[in-house]
Order: C-alpha cells, then structure tokens, then sequence
C-alpha cells in the first residue's frame, strides 16, 4: 500500500472532525430558553384560529408557507421530466415474470392495507402526523412492490403510465387553481381562510379549508412523480436483462 | 425515553454510518442504509418530530432503496461480483 491513499484518508478524516465541531458549536449557540420564542410563537398560539389544522407543521407547509411547498413539487415534477427523458429511449421491452406464488400472494393481502394507509396519511394530513408527500410517497412504495414482485407489464397493467402523467399534471393543476383562487378574491396566492375557505370546526374531518385539498394535490403529484421514476428505470432494467431468463431486480 | 436507549440508538447510528462509509461491498451499504434510516426515523420519533419521522421512513427505506437497489443491478461489477451475478 502507498502512502498516499492514507494521506487522503487522514484529510478527510480531518475534515470531517472539523465540520463535525463546527456543527456541535451551532448547537450550542441555540437558545435553550424554555418559552418558545420568535416566529414558532406566532404559529402555536394562532395556528388553530388563523387556519383550523390541528396539525401544525401540516400548517405551516400547505397555508403559510404553501408557496415554498409548491416550488418544492415543482422540483419533484422537473426530476421526473428529466427521468422520463432520459429513459425513454427503448420502446420495446420484456417484463420480468416476478417472483414466486408465495410472495405473489402475500403482497396481494399487504396491498389493500397499504393503500388504505397511504390514504389515511394524505386525508388526515391536517390533523395527524403526515401529509401529502409521505402518502404520495407510500403509495410509490406500493407500485415499487408491485413492480418488483409482479413483474413491471402487470404494474404497468394496472397503473398506466399515461394515469400516472394525468395525475401528476393535475396534482400540479389543482395545486395552482387553488391559489389562483386565493389571488382571485383578493387575498394573495395560496391563502386559505382570508380568501374563503370555510374553517370547518376545529379538529373535524371537513376543517382547514385548502390544506386537505393542497395535501391531496401534493399526494397526486408526489406518488405518480415517484412512481415513474421507478417505472422508467425498471424498464430499462428489464430490457438491459433481455438475454437472461427474466427476473426481478436482484 | 430512557437514556441508556438513547445512547444505544446513537451509537448504532454512528456505527451503521461507519460501515456505509467505509464498506466495499454496495450492496451491503446499501441495505445498511435503510437500517440507518429506520434507526434515524426511531430518533426523530424520540424527539417528537412525527413529521419527519414519518418521511425519514418512507423515503429512506422504501424509495431511496429501490432506486439504490436498481441503480445498482445497471453499474458495473467489479470482479467480485461475478459469482452473484448469475443469482
């Protein structure tokens, strides 16, 4: 062994201490005041009035800094775009056959709880932990399962991926009209209860006005995001693999 | 939560993130990865902070695996993995 590899290693170790030190001064310096203070003392005390979410971070993420949430799904639309582009060379490919019965049924039981859970996630986002990206997310995690233990013809059976492009584009849409709406009546983009929205009583199912239509929107463009970008990597997986007998990702 | 639980969880976080670093086999970092998701995702729950506990869990060991776990099965091998790849 040269000496040079180690030299490498003992400036990254280096740097890494270092930046680790800086990290743990940052801590230090925060405020260890028991009251909250600054602008977090602003939403707990306002949030249930101003918004009606029991869910405050839910809050925060689809009415007050709803304008952020979207610029953050609009990342999410580019990389899909990209993906999509990229991989979308090969029109012609072999789907893998999946794996065994055994497997094959126990994702078939599991599927329905997922989805169901998924949804709970994204409807109950205003007044639970959650919200639209973590359901979005769940239910690309069940297409990936779909994917990987029934092969991608079946997932692609069931889950078009021309479905998936019309609810990612109306995830965006709907996002977009609900703050026009806001901009109509005169209250700014994205706002929820000053352009509105009906409030609901605090803690029901129907309450927080646009912030269970933002998650749903949110979800749309989340899951369907995600999920194409599995579904065109596998693709190409899957023609890639053409010459062997099929089988899943690994 | 207990301190000696916490400590636990703190050192195997340190750990997992040791071995992902430093480990030659991809495929084992990568599944080391979701551990250390799913250990992080314990720690923001721990902390009261469901939110992000919630998508540490679901993207890190659902999304961002498959993604590795694909990205992986199109790289090239080193020779190592010769006698894996015929499954």
């Amino acid at each position: 062994m040269s000496s040079k590899p180690y030299i490498f290693r003992i400036a990254s170790l280096i740097l890494c201490v270092s930046l680790g030190l800086m990290l743990f001064r940052g801590i230090a310096a925060l405020p260890v005041t028991e009251k909250v203070t600054g602008p977090a003392s602003h939403y707990l005390a306002r949030t249930a009035g101003e918004t009606g979410a029991r869910n405050v971070v839910g809050a925060i993420l689809f009415d007050y800094r709803a304008f952020d949430t979207l610029g953050e799904s609009t990342v999410i639309f580019t990389a899909v775009c990209g993906i999509a582009m990229l991989f979308s060379r090969r029109k012609f490919h072999r789907s893998s056959r999946g794996l065994s019965f055994i497997a094959k049924r126990g994702i078939g039981i599991m599927v329905p709880f997922l989805l169901m859970y998924a949804s709970v996630i994204i409807l109950f986002g205003h007044l639970s932990p959650g919200g639209g990206f973590q359901g979005g997310t769940i239910f690309a995690t069940v297409t990936v399962l779909l994917c990987v233990v029934f092969g991608s013809s079946f997932e692609s059976q069931y889950f078009p991926p021309r479905t998936k492009d019309i609810l990612e584009s109306g995830g965006a849409l709907l996002f977009s009209g609900i703050g026009l709406i806001g901009l109509a009546a005169g209250t700014g983009f994205l706002s929820n209860i000053a352009a509105g929205f009906p409030a609901g009583t605090f803690g029901s199912f129907l309450s927080a006005g646009s912030v269970p239509i933002l998650n749903v929107a949110v979800g749309m463009k989340v899951g369907a995001g995600l999920s194409t970008i599995f579904y065109s990597m596998i693709k190409m997986l899957d023609a890639g693999h053409d010459h062997r007998e099929g089988g899943g990702i690994e | 939560m207990s301190l000696s639980f916490m400590i636990f969880l703190y050192v195997f976080l340190i750990a997992t993130a040791l071995v992902i670093s430093a480990i030659n086999d991809i495929l084992s970092a990568v599944i080391t990865l979701s551990v250390f998701g799913i250990l992080l995702a314990t720690a923001f729950a721990i902390l009261q902070a469901p939110d992000v506990a919630l998508t540490q869990a679901v993207i890190n060991s659902g999304i961002v695996t498959a993604l590795f776990l694909v990205a992986f099965s199109q790289t090239e091998k080193p020779e190592c993995y010769s006698e894996e790849e015929e499954e």
